[in-house]
């Protein structure tokens, strides 16, 4: 039962992985798209979340700090790079 | 050693679920919401919130005392998807993004 839970929730969030990536490749404005990213990086972190979980094992969630780390500079970055890229 | 015993995993299941559900009405968020603004309200606020709850489900069901890293994550993540958020949209903001609505007000527009 609780394993059944686990599993599905390892399905739906993949398929919540693939909405975001329909998100991202969607046309889109710059900031809409930087926001996706962001939103993709996040839903990835969870789902290590979950198979942190599932497996039990902790390995997962350095994972997804490094993940989320590497996401946050991505951010910042892009953000930054949009911002600078017109004239104010 | 896990903490707790059988309630514990019912709470396991319980985190996961909800987390899925915020998760799920964030991302839907971001596809329904009309500009960037409002985008990221959904952002960072519904989808950083369900990806914490995964996470304090990671950190109950894994070995107890490593498992405390599961709460560095979640203060991460508390702490730069706010950060995150305020960069995006200051950068929407100064790259004339356009608020949508009918009546919207931008009240920083004379600074610009």
């Amino acid at each position: 039962m609780h394993g059944l839970v686990l599993d599905l929730a390892v399905l739906w969030i993949a398929g919540l992985l693939g909405a975001t990536v329909a998100l991202v490749a969607r046309r889109s404005s710059p900031a809409e798209r930087i926001l996706s990213l962001d939103t993709l990086v996040l839903v990835l972190v969870g789902l290590l979340g979950v198979f942190a979980a599932e497996t039990r094992e902790t390995y997962y969630l350095d994972t997804a700090l490094v993940l989320g780390l590497v996401a946050f500079a991505a951010t910042l970055a892009a953000a930054r790079y949009y911002d600078e890229s017109h004239p104010s | 050693m896990t903490v707790g015993g059988g309630v514990m995993i019912w709470i396991v299941d319980a985190l996961v679920v909800v987390g899925l559900i915020v998760m799920t009405l964030g991302v839907a968020g971001i596809y329904r919401m009309p500009d960037a603004y409002t985008k990221l309200h959904a952002q960072s606020k519904a989808v950083a919130l369900g990806v914490v709850c995964l996470l304090v489900a990671a950190m109950l069901r894994g070995e107890w005392p490593a498992s405390l890293r599961g709460l560095l994550v979640v203060a991460f993540i508390l702490v730069t998807a706010p950060v995150g958020a305020h960069v995006v949209a200051r950068a929407a903001w100064r790259g004339g993004e356009p608020m949508a609505g009918e009546r919207v007000v931008d009240e920083s527009a004379p600074e610009r």
